[in-house]
């Protein structure tokens, strides 16, 4: 199967290869992850348990007004923060802070649901300059 | 985004890395948004680094190390805890130690060592239209709904604009996105708006409705600056309103149809005082004739004024505050130093109240997720009181105490009994 190319707002620039880490519902920075090794820590978490770490992270949107920025600081000083960051609603300019200082890639909008077509961990390509998201649908 | 010749210098590290680096996230975010150019703004309302958030202080030093300079006057929000009493107030001295660190840091950096959600009440008034940055939900909306002065919801990047008097023109910068969304009429007699708790309460209630849109008040009668500033802090709270309008008390619109811009409302909703009384019930989880803990006043920050109230209602009460709670009126330093100078702390302490300073409940050590870091027990707080929405919500949450609304005069009642009324 070919590879999918969908168009999203990019915010922040970079271009990365990395597995996808996908959540349904919107996510918190502060209190959802452990701060020194990117570890789903929130009990009940639909990803409880897993690292955000390196990973392609594709959620709704960020809950919580301060914490993404201060998080994503911390993550980045210890190498731990997610490769990329893709919402599904328009990115809060907190994020957009903490992407830029801890220099992951951001966007947002797409044109398609990835939250329903991209699997969790499935490798996904995104390039915040240019706005787009490609992965394999075809299973590994 | 298009720059000026002054600011691609600025970029290009003429002003040194510091100045070049600021500059380079503020394009970078300005560009995200979608922004032309930048603005200079006048002020600066500054993120101050708390002990309770990892690396944050620690972050502030090496920053200021850099020989980083603000370019703006610029004033700093509250700290994890009261520099001068963190012990009696509970605070683990590690905390208190690595907050005291950023004293220095700012003195560097020529941030005014404010440490206070209440800017205004120090002076740092900007006029309407200028362009400032802010932090502190409270203040922006008081900058831009009271005063007329425009301002987005700051963030960490506010400490950039700060060191280059540049932000993006974009978001509540613009006309366009001034305008009035959700028009509230307000049916309330003076009997219903009395205390700032009705309006907080008030705030409380739209700001669910609204979210991050703007209300409009349809018949908001003459409103002092504290209340306004209660109304303004709740809708903050519980929605994440920036602006509001209420033609006769803000600065931007006379009239309902100015505050909408000519366009329509998107929904108009009627106020009476039984939204006000439900706003009331559902922040107080207290029984009636319950035990209480603490009791707090000052969210936001207090006036000399409202220092003096208090002062006042404790000596015209002869009244103690009872042994079994904690009574905390929370002001900023230079306030409390011209309070003291009042005899106003004095009278305070003798009824066995705190006036505490740079700080607050809802920002210290005393949250759940810092306790566990700390090993101290938790819940620090069982049963609040407050005359704040903003207070009573963030600390339900934070600390994981029960609460109750009531009116500043309730507050004072329910410390001396050690119940609620």
């Amino acid at each position: 199967m070919p590879e999918r190319i969908i168009q999203a707002r990019g915010m922040v620039k970079g271009r990365v290869t990395a597995p996808a880490f996908v959540c349904r519902r919107a996510f918190s920075f502060l209190g959802d992850v452990d701060m020194d090794t990117g570890e789903v820590i929130a009990r009940g978490h639909e990803r409880e348990g897993e690292t955000i770490a390196g990973k392609v992270m594709i959620y709704p949107e960020t809950k919580g007004s301060s914490g993404g920025c201060l998080v994503l600081m911390v993550l980045a000083k210890q190498g731990r923060q997610p490769a990329a960051i893709v919402l599904s609603k328009p990115a809060d300019p907190n994020i957009v802070e903490g992407a830029i200082l801890a220099g992951v890639p951001l966007l947002c909008e797409p044109r398609q649901d990835l939250i329903a077509s991209v699997p969790h961990g499935a490798v996904v390509t995104v390039d915040g300059g240019r706005g787009e998201v490609r992965f394999d649908p075809s299973p590994a | 985004m298009k720059l000026t010749d002054s600011e691609k210098r600025m970029l290009s590290g003429e002003h040194g890395r510091v100045v070049a680096q600021a500059m380079d996230y503020l394009v970078q975010f300005g560009d995200a948004f979608g922004a032309e150019r930048f603005v200079e703004v006048i002020y600066a309302h500054y993120p101050a680094e708390m002990s309770i958030y990892r690396g944050n202080v620690e972050d502030a030093v090496e920053y200021a190390a850099t020989g980083a300079r603000v370019r703006v006057p610029t004033t700093s929000s509250t700290l994890a805890c009261d520099l001068d009493q963190w012990e009696q107030l509970g605070c683990p001295k590690k905390l208190a130690d690595l907050q005291a660190q950023v004293v220095a840091a700012h003195r560097r950096m020529g941030v005014l060592g404010t440490y206070t959600c209440t800017p205004q009440w120090l002076g740092f008034v900007p006029p309407k239209g200028a362009y400032i940055i802010a932090v502190e939900s409270s203040a922006i909306i008081y900058f831009n709904s009271v005063l007329g002065a425009r301002t987005n919801r700051g963030g960490v990047f506010t400490r950039y604009s700060a060191v280059t008097g540049r932000y993006p023109l974009m978001g509540y910068l613009l006309d366009e996105n001034r305008r009035g969304t959700h028009l509230f009429k307000l049916q309330l007699g003076p009997e219903d708006l009395r205390h700032e708790a009705d309006y907080s309460a008030l705030g409380f209630h739209v700001g669910a409705l609204v979210g991050s849109e703007a209300p409009v008040f349809d018949r908001l009668p003459p409103s002092t600056p504290t209340q306004l500033l209660a109304l303004g802090a709740a809708l903050a709270t519980s929605g994440s309103v920036t602006l509001f309008h209420a033609p006769g008390c803000t600065a931007e619109a006379d009239t309902v149809e100015q505050a909408f811009g000519g366009a329509r409302p998107k929904e108009t909703h009627v106020v009476t005082r039984t939204e006000l009384r439900a706003a009331y019930d559902r922040l107080t989880t207290i029984p009636d004739g319950g035990p209480i803990d603490f009791v707090t006043l000052g969210c936001p920050h207090y006036t000399l004024e409202q220092l003096r109230g208090v002062a006042d209602w404790f000596r015209a009460a002869e009244a103690r505050v009872h042994p079994d709670v904690r009574f905390w009126v929370c002001t900023n330093r230079m306030t409390k130093q011209a309070a003291r100078w009042e005899g106003l702390v004095e009278r305070i302490e003798a009824a066995g109240g705190r006036v505490v300073c740079d700080s607050c409940p809802v920002e210290s050590h005393m949250r759940t997720s810092t306790c566990k870091e700390h090993g101290l027990k938790t819940p620090q707080v069982a049963a609040m009181v407050t005359d704040s929405c903003k207070m009573a919500r963030y600390v339900g949450d934070l600390i994981g105490c029960r609460t109750a609304l009531r009116s500043r005069d309730e507050c004072l009642q329910a410390a001396v009994r050690g119940r609620l009324a």
